[in-house]
């Protein structure tokens, strides 16, 4: 926009000004004498992640703030002082959005910032600490199901490999040895089967890691106001499963078992059983 | 599961006399509204006092049954349980004479199949009436009306314990542990009957389903001959609890007790009391639709304020 004496270059020159008044909110300008234009300071410019530009703005206020807030609920003795400090807290966020004492604000920081430069030096070694741990966790659990997954892979590598082993065995037998085919055929079908049975074990024998990174640490007890209900896995042996429906193969298909439905009846009939 | 239920902590009172309370207060609101509403002719007289409620109350709970047996298709026990269930929670805080039960009794099935899973199209829910086409689609629309109504009046609490389950559990229970009893099968066929009429009391709003069933095992037991005490004590380990076992027996009896005492109201009582609500109806007929700001609000409703009701409770006769 160039200087000029038009009446039309002054009214739009007046209306920019009007229009980087209303966002001056958010975008700080200066009048930059080389282009005779008002430029934004591109320092402030952020991408904006939400909707309203003014939560965009509390949030970065936020972060700035609680990087020198960061104390936590047991630094403090009681509730009433946690409480209170948190509100200490929330004032400031809030002056500093709205443009409301923001010196005082800025000079309360600064006096909060000096007296307690240990405790918050403390509690941002510890965050990072934190952090830490919970990445090498989580590092891990990815190393550990990228290490299974090889795991079968080869496992199954390995089987292919028996299989062909075994047809080519038995091409060259019919080729060479003297016995009727009928028998080595036979032959070739008991050992494909214990093969089968072999690999069927193995499968088995694969052990359940499962390392939790987060998550529940104690067992939970919830109350049933009632006597105990065996566990699911235990009904069987205890002779429930003897007078309930049996489930069909299209059933079983599904998911479902016949301890299911009779978990689920023994859990309904014992459960608030007991006046409280 | 039932112990940490919305029925446990919200729906489930200890006496009976609190639910009385809660009626007589239902109709007591309604009845000061009317008195107040400023209208002409208006006495204390043409409303219904709570005994006659319950047996307005009685009459078309049985319908409401009546209406799910007759269902096609076969509506399974747990949905005409929550029915009954949803029926029985709503006129605990609401007056019959200012919702009227015709509607919410349907509203009740029909919210009912919902919950449960039990899949009916709203045609075919209506086709169950004995009506006309039109008829068929003015009481879907009144039912329509009133399911948020409905909803809201159970406080959102939708999910509803039903004593079935129970009894299975406990028949299986029985067959594994208790080889004291040789047959429990046979109990199974007055146990059930236990808990339909148990249905028609307030035995839902008192006890636990759990409770509830068991009363139906012990109960049916009894009146084969058969002793049964053996399977609290030994089977539920309540030998050495004497307390917790005395108190199961003292629920036990009230609960009977509630089922002996259920008579079903005798038809000129039902007549008198449905001419009343019929004239309270007539003169204080809420129009739902205005009331809640349903869909478009500059819909001018132009129904006449004497909501005069296009199908009546004979249409249900024929059920």
């Amino acid at each position: 926009m160039k200087l000029s004496l038009s009446r039309d270059a002054h009214r739009q020159a007046h209306l920019r000004y009007r229009l980087f008044q209303q966002i001056s909110h958010f975008i700080t300008v200066y009048f930059d004498p080389r282009s005779a234009d008002l430029l934004p300071i591109k320092s402030n410019f952020r991408v904006q992640l939400f909707e309203d530009p003014a939560i965009d703005k509390e949030v970065e206020i936020r972060k700035k703030v609680l990087k020198i807030y960061n104390k936590r609920e047991l630094d403090f003795s009681t509730l009433k002082e946690y409480n209170d400090y948190l509100e200490q807290v929330e004032d400031i966020v809030f002056n500093l959005t709205n443009n409301v004492d923001v010196e005082r604000t800025k000079q309360i920081m600064e006096q909060y910032q000096r007296d307690n430069k240990d405790v918050i030096q403390r509690n941002k070694a510890k965050l990072t600490r934190e952090q830490e741990e919970l990445e090498e966790l989580l590092l891990q659990e990815q190393q550990n199901s990228e290490q299974r997954r090889l795991e079968t892979l080869q496992e199954e590598q390995r089987q292919l490999q028996a299989k062909r082993k075994n047809k080519q065995a038995l091409l060259d037998e019919l080729e060479s040895s003297k016995l009727p085919a009928a028998v080595l055929l036979a032959q070739h079908k008991d050992r494909a089967a214990q093969l089968e049975t072999q690999i069927e074990k193995q499968k088995q024998n694969v052990k359940p890691a499962n390392i939790f990174s987060t998550g529940i640490m104690m067992p939970l007890f919830i109350d049933t106001y009632g006597p105990p209900v065996p566990e699911l896995d235990q009904l069987g042996r205890l002779g429930y499963l003897n007078h309930v429906r049996t489930a069909s193969p299209q059933d079983h298909a599904g998911g479902y078992t016949s301890g299911l439905a009779c978990h689920r009846a023994l859990q309904d009939a014992f459960s608030g059983l007991f006046p409280s | 599961m039932y112990h940490n239920s919305s029925q446990k902590k919200y729906w489930t009172y200890d006496k009976e006399e609190d639910l009385d309370k809660l009626r007589l207060e239902a109709n007591r609101k309604f009845c000061s509204k009317g008195l107040s509403s400023g209208k002409p002719g208006i006495n204390e007289s043409m409303f219904l006092n709570q005994q006659e409620e319950k047996v307005l109350f009685r009459h078309y709970e049985k319908r409401l049954l009546d209406f799910c047996t007759m269902f096609k298709p076969v509506m399974p026990k747990s949905v005409v349980g929550t029915a009954c269930m949803y029926f029985r929670r709503f006129y605990l805080n609401n007056s019959l004479m200012e919702y009227h039960p015709r509607t919410i009794m349907l509203t009740c099935a029909y919210l009912s199949c919902k919950v449960d899973e039990f899949n009916v199209s709203s045609t075919q829910f209506v086709g169950n009436l004995q009506e006309s086409q039109a008829g068929q689609e003015r009481a879907l629309e009144q039912i329509l009306e009133y399911e948020l109504l409905l909803i809201q009046q159970l406080n959102f609490h939708l999910v509803v314990h039903n004593p079935y389950r129970p009894l299975e559990g406990f028949l299986i229970d029985l067959k594994t542990r208790y080889p004291l009893l040789e047959n429990p099968e046979m109990l199974r066929k007055s146990a059930e009957d236990f808990l339909n009429r148990a249905a028609m009391t307030d035995a839902g709003l008192l006890f636990s389903p759990s409770q509830i069933a068991l009363t139906a095992v012990l109960n049916s037991a009894a009146r084969a001959g058969l002793k049964m005490e053996a399977y609290l004590t030994e089977c539920m380990g309540l030998k050495e609890d004497k307390e917790t076992l005395s108190k199961m027996y003292e629920s036990m009896r009230r609960m009977t007790g509630l089922i002996k005492a259920y008579e079903l109201p005798k038809a000129e009582e039902v007549n008198t009391c449905k001419q009343k609500l019929e004239r309270i109806h007539a003169e204080f007929a809420t129009n739902l639709k205005r009331k809640h700001g349903y869909e478009d609000d500059d819909h001018v409703v132009k129904r006449q304020m004497v909501a005069e009701e296009e199908w009546t409770d004979e249409d249900l006769d024929a059920l």
